[in-house]
């Protein structure tokens, strides 16, 4: 049910789908004219859109409803042969999540992620767009490619990587440390290590996003005013301050928006890497809702937990919209 | 970002499933097609042996021309889910390979077959693997084949330390591990699991051989009695003595370790002798298996996988008929041969390399008296209650009592 989740906070992005097709044609002035050829438009719209609409409604806007109704009814296993047994319960589940020590434990966890991990990946992720777009000229390519390579790679494989990499006994690390005479700490098998560990594999891995939002918005602004703005004597670092990050806010909206809502609903990494442990120090709230759904069979609860990452989820995008946002004005 | 899609669509498949409600089930037992009418069975089995039982059917087919056998080989890690999509969905195929844990849960969905005592009868198998697929008293799984924990241990690096018998009791095993680290010079003594999901099966040798258990016969919690109480704490002082790693990675493998000397010591399933042969074949001749070693008695757990016939299926008759295939002697030692998993059947154990093959003996009297875990429906919710309660004493955040307290609180509220 992590996914459900997941899911859930996309919708107000996918809804603009079948929007997008009927009312936008109406804005626009000269279409408007032609009355009679609009219904015609209209259902031709309608008509592409159905095998979007279809697979929305069985795959996503059923299955939100599902899980809504399933997080009011105590929905557990027996229920997966019998749904028609599982029992209203109100708020019940609700209530529980909040004196659930566990649960608790896993949105401190999922917001230590977030709150480390966001603005190190923006930040790393504009650094070395900056970089690329102005520095290195003969291997940019490559570097380009470096560093969006562990974006496309498949979270095991890196996990195997990062699992050597980090083994306190003959990883590459441990080897470094020896190199000086000290010793390793073990990282993921450490309550405090563990989740920076964790944090700096999730921040390397998606840099490369990032980056690539931030080179193609940086490319995006035109020559001619920063030509300008070195013809009136500034610095490289008042041409960054003044121009690139002004004229970047956009994509710095919607790279964080973006990074927030991806780490909010971290999975993959705490399930290859530590499968939550050392003592739930890496449980998160995507991971503990798999584990009560499809290892319990707690769908009920499980579905509860869904709705209340969502609901936390649609809280910090309306927040950070509105935080990043009004400062353009 | 969307990094959870795969388990999306299962989630979601579920979900859809439910609230479509399609659940409708299929016919029901009434109209059994007859074992020697023209059919096609459906067999899901999982992972190497999905594989290998493709081999078997066409033996079998050839035998039985109005029957084909359709085996669809099923990766473990994604087993569980697409079978309770599949009872969900009422689309379970007629014939199933279960693993012991999952008996309880799919009785309590209601979609397995009784099994026929008739024709199958709990005298012929081990008592541990019979049990693995009764649910309160009934049998809804024939044990189809069975695997034991066992000790294995480094003799070349025994000999080094000064040892040159294998550890019978706790206190030996101790001192073998204490010897290896300081006079054979290995990292650690014991490779045991120290926390994460499943580490009690690592456990069950320790509660096992000194008497403990999770839940009782009557279907009581036991996990605080003084008999856990002392395996938890025998358990623990292989990491309070730094014998064992404190921190082992999901995914380790400690034949890789066995092989180069850094962990000399750990308790491995029948298929480690065929993973030590294979990987590590310098290390031949210098290692052996033993028995749990014990406390009150040696022990170990009892794991494998039975067969079920779903309890939609129009084609019980012809299921029974290839379970009973599979399961009687000669079909049992055909499988030890192509698989190397070992028989669920006593009898086919004794001739040809099963009888002979003195390692494999050590299995078989392990198997004897190996205890498999109570078949309940909140199985896993359970063990990872305990799980909890090792964590905690092997990261030295609680003694073994307080940890096992919490532990059977919780799993009181578990059982009812």
């Amino acid at each position: 049910m992590s996914t459900t989740t997941g899911k859930a906070a996309e919708p107000a992005k996918v809804q603009a789908g079948p929007g997008t097709t009927s009312p936008a044609a109406g804005p626009k002035g000269s279409r408007r004219r032609r009355k009679p050829s609009m219904g015609v438009q209209n259902m031709a719209g309608w008509l592409f859109s159905t095998p979007f609409l279809v697979l929305f409604l069985v795959f996503m806007a059923v299955p939100i409803i599902a899980t809504l109704v399933m997080s009011f009814t105590d929905f557990g296993l027996r229920n997966v042969t019998h749904p028609l047994d599982a029992n209203f319960i109100g708020f019940e589940n609700y209530t529980k999540l909040f004196s659930d020590e566990k649960f608790l434990k896993s949105l401190f966890n999922t917001a230590y992620f977030v709150v480390v991990g966001v603005p190190l990946t923006i930040l790393l992720g504009l650094v070395v767009a900056v970089l690329l777009n102005n520095g290195i000229d003969r291997a940019r390519t490559f570097f380009r490619v470096g560093f969006y390579a562990p974006v496309v790679t498949t979270i095991v494989a890196v996990a195997v990587v990062w699992r050597f990499v980090l083994d306190p006994s003959d990883g590459l690390v441990a080897g470094l440390f020896s190199e000086v005479g000290l010793t390793a700490p073990d990282f993921l098998g450490s309550e405090t290590l563990a989740m920076p560990s964790m944090i700096a594999m999730a921040v390397w891995r998606n840099v490369g996003t990032v980056m690539v939002l931030f080179i193609a918005g940086l490319q995006a602004i035109p020559t001619e005013v920063r030509e300008a703005a070195r013809l009136d004597g500034a610095n490289v670092w008042q041409e960054f301050k003044g121009i690139t990050v002004p004229l970047l806010r956009p994509t710095l909206l919607y790279a964080t928006v973006i990074t927030t809502i991806g780490y909010l609903n971290v999975f993959e990494e705490p399930f290859v890497m530590t499968q939550g442990g050392p003592s739930d120090s890496t449980l998160t709230v995507s991971l503990n809702m798999y584990r009560e759904g499809f290892n319990f069979f707690h769908m009920g609860y499980a579905s509860a937990m869904a709705y209340v990452l969502f609901v936390v989820i649609m809280g910090i995008t309306v927040l950070q919209l509105r935080l990043l946002k009004d400062n353009t004005k | 970002m969307s990094r959870t899609a795969r388990n999306a669509s299962t989630g979601i498949g579920i979900a859809v499933v439910l609230a479509l409600g399609l659940t409708a089930c299929g016919s029901s037992g009434g109209d059994d097609v007859a074992a020697d009418k023209k059919q096609t069975l459906t067999v899901w089995a999982m992972g190497a042996e999905g594989e290998k039982l493709a081999d078997v059917a066409k033996v079998y087919e050839k035998a039985n021309p109005n029957i084909t056998v359709k085996v669809t080989p099923v990766g473990w890690d994604v087993a569980h889910q697409k079978l309770v999509s599949a009872a969900a969905a009422g689309t379970m195929p007629d014939v199933a390979q279960m693993g012991g844990s999952y008996m309880g849960e799919f009785s309590e969905l209601g979609v397995l077959e009784p099994v026929d005592t008739k024709t199958f009868q709990k005298k012929d198998f081990f008592p541990a693997g019979w049990k693995q697929g009764e649910v309160d008293g009934q049998a809804y799984g024939v044990p189809w084949y069975v695997d034991t924990r066992v000790l294995y241990y480094r003799t070349d690096l025994a000999e080094k330390a000064g040892i040159t018998k294998a550890p019978t009791n706790w206190k030996e095993m101790q001192d073998l591990a204490t010897a290896y680290q300081k006079k054979a010079g290995t990292k650690w003594g014991l490779s045991i699991q120290p926390s994460g999901l499943d580490t009690v099966q690592n456990f069950y040798s320790f509660l096992y051989s000194a008497g403990g258990e999770i839940v009782n016969d009557k279907g009581e919690a036991v996990i605080d009695s003084p008999e856990a109480v002392k395996a938890l704490k025998e358990y623990g002082s292989y990491f309070d003595k730094g014998l064992s790693n404190k921190s082992i990675p999901p995914g380790y493998d400690v034949v890789k370790d066995f092989g180069n000397g850094r962990v000399p010591m750990f308790f491995g399933g029948p298929w480690h002798v065929t993973l030590l042969n294979e990987g590590q074949p310098q290390l031949k001749g210098k290692w052996a298996v033993a028995a749990v070693p014990a406390d009150k008695s040696s022990t170990s757990m009892a794991g494998g996988s039975s067969l079920v016939i779903s309890k939609d299926s129009e084609h019980k008759a012809a299921a029974t008929k290839f379970i009973q295939y599979l399961t009687d002697t000669k079909g049992q030692a055909d499988w030890y041969k192509r698989t190397k998993d070992l028989p669920a059947n006593t009898a086919a154990w004794t001739s040809g390399a099963l009888a002979d093959d003195a390692d494999l003996q050590i299995f078989k009297k392990q198997m004897d008296t190996a205890k498999s875990s109570p078949s309940l429906p909140n199985l896993s919710e359970i063990t990872d209650k305990v799980d909890q309660a090792i964590a905690k004493v092997t990261q030295g955040k609680a003694s073994a009592e307080d940890a096992l307290k919490t532990a059977q609180s919780e799993i009181e509220g578990l059982v009812k």
